[in-house]
């Protein structure tokens, strides 16, 4: 009996410990030999403390930027990032375990929709399925739900997004493909519905945006870190000196506050670049071991991918999508806090990938002129949901953060706005 | 009942076009192995070109592995996100089903990874890295 209470208090409690378990697991079930079991295992854990070392610069780096931006501008100024939520969820909240636990049961709900109804979707972004198990986590405790009906309750809203996310889409996707054997599997989805419809209403499909010459490629996306940087470092730099050089000073110690500044925006990409390269160790062996399982438990099912997968059916819509989200995100930014919402700066990445995508979709709808005008009306969506999220946010005391992908973050509403209430009522 | 007569229907119109859809994949082919011949002697977009054709011609003629081939050649000697791209998202999305019939574990993984791959392509070229 003690060395049970041992393990449940001192090893299971570990998120580390455990989501290193769920891999061993899945690697177990896939019959692999004992050599990759054990490498795969370690890995696993080694991800998981690799993201949380990325998340601890991260917040640092925020407590930093808020203190100035507060100071400079007398707002709130939120950076939309969902990897800062989920790394201050798991380390300063402690709910590794919990997103662990949350993760695997999404996998299995999705599995079993999957298998036993019509929707044959099984969702292979497991980066995403990462950021919604922390989403629903988070709002589900702060809904009042701990221990297992915490990781069930994720595990259905989370599963059932998993499905129906990829099944609105399909329509569309099957305009966009010509076929009904891929469909998409990112939690945007329901941007992309919405720049659809905004399209359809103010578009014109017979001029589609591939009829035009667009100059190629995005070369200061070429690389993630460099693209974050050219947005952070200018923000963190400019907000030091409205901020002062006296309040900067304060801050910085004996290093100039402009310098100081620069070396923060600095290590936000640092926290950005061990987070992710954290959560990539964490689901190499993960991800490839569920979705093998998943694809022979639904044999017939349809995989939905990560969406780089629809770029390529229009390209010119990517660069649309992404201008346009990026305006409108940016009008947003100004707009949103004259309602007495808070500041949201723009998301580069989520703007590149979001954006684009939501192109690919608002082309299909409504040609060029949709994408033009609806894609600049997703970029304000896609900020407006997060900012609501804000005033959540703040009270379980997260740092200047928010949450980007717009289906987590209408999980998270549910939460909020439904699931909370009538807890609350019972 | 609806449905056995819909099914009796359907393999009825399956028989009459399986003879024709048997001369058309012939000549699908045939086209295919001509353009083979001549790839050497061309370059450039228009090497591409034939490549494509030669994957669409065997994608026709339901010769997957063929079609795979010719296609993974043209996207290895021009990295774009044209009809190559599109087209072996596709195929490697009936392979990956013929192994999970086949409970094939190795060729379902083999092809998952193939998938991966072309995303990763997705992503550098848009960003000009291709």
């Amino acid at each position: 009996m003690v060395i049970v209470n041992f393990i449940i208090k001192n090893i299971l409690t570990q998120a580390s410990i455990t989501i290193a378990l769920i891999s061993l697991i899945g690697l177990i079930l896939q019959k692999k030999k004992v050599g990759e079991i054990i490498s795969g295992t370690f890995k696993t854990l080694l991800g998981f403390l690799v993201l949380s070392a990325g998340s601890g610069i991260i917040v640092q780096s925020l407590i930093y930027f808020g203190k100035i931006f507060t100071k400079g501008f007398g707002l709130q100024g939120i950076v939309p990032s969902i990897e800062a939520i989920n790394g201050q969820a798991m380390n300063n909240l402690h709910l590794g375990n919990e997103i662990a636990l949350t993760f695997l049961a999404i996998f299995i709900v999705n599995i079993i929709i999957a298998r036993f109804t019509k929707w044959k979707y099984i969702f292979l972004t497991g980066q995403a399925i990462l950021w919604m198990a922390t989403m629903t986590t988070v709002f589900g405790k702060f809904a009042g739900l701990s221990g297992a009906p915490l990781v069930i309750v994720g595990g259905i809203v989370g599963g059932i997004f998993a499905v129906a996310m990829p099944a609105i889409a399909q329509p569309i996707v099957r305009k966009i493909t010509g076929s009904d054997d891929i469909a998409l599997g990112h939690f945007c989805t329901i941007g992309y519905i919405f720049a659809a419809g905004v399209s359809k209403l103010v578009g014109d499909k017979t001029k589609s945006t591939e009829d035009i010459q667009l100059p190629k490629g995005f070369e200061f996306l070429q690389d993630t870190y460099l693209s974050v940087g050219l947005v952070m470092i200018p923000l963190y730099i400019v907000t030091a000196l409205f901020a002062g050089a006296k309040f900067g000073s304060q801050l910085s110690g004996n290093v100039n506050y402009v310098v100081y500044a620069f070396l923060q925006g600095v290590q936000f990409i640092v926290g950005v670049y061990v987070l992710l390269a954290g959560v990539r160790l964490l689901l190499a062996e993960i991800v490839p071991a569920f979705r093998g399982i998943a694809l022979k438990v639904v044999p017939d099912a349809k995989p939905a991918l990560d969406c780089p997968v629809l770029f390529p059916y229009a390209p010119n819509a990517v660069t649309i999508g992404f201008v346009g989200t990026t305006i409108g995100s940016v009008i947003a930014m100004f707009v949103l806090p004259m309602f007495g919402l808070a500041m949201i700066l723009p998301g580069m990445l989520t703007n590149f990938f979001a954006g684009g995508t939501a192109g690919v979709f608002a082309n299909a709808a409504g040609g060029r002129r949709g994408a033009i005008i609806s894609t600049i009306a997703h970029g304000f969506f896609i900020t407006l949901l997060p900012a609501l999220l804000v005033i959540s946010f703040n009270k379980m005391g997260f740092i200047n953060a928010t949450a980007t992908d717009v289906d987590t973050v209408t999980a998270a509403l549910l939460y909020a706005w439904i699931i909370t209430p009538i807890l609350k009522a019972l | 009942m609806f449905f056995k007569k819909n099914k009796k229907k359907e393999t009825s119109s399956m028989a009459n076009g399986e003879d024709t859809r048997k001369l058309d994949k012939r000549e699908l082919i045939d086209e295919a192995e001509d353009l083979i011949n001549t790839i050497d002697s061309v370059s450039g977009d228009e090497r591409i070109e034939v490549l494509n054709r030669i994957g669409s011609l065997y994608f026709e003629a339901n010769k997957i592995d063929d079609a795979i081939k010719y296609y993974e050649i043209s996207i290895s000697e021009n990295k774009s996100l044209g009809k190559a791209y599109t087209e072996l998202v596709k195929l490697y999305n009936i392979k990956r089903k013929e192994a999970i019939s086949k409970k094939d574990d190795e060729s379902m993984k083999q092809y998952m990874e193939k998938i991966d791959r072309l995303l990763q392509l997705s992503k550098d070229v848009i960003r000009g890295r291709g």
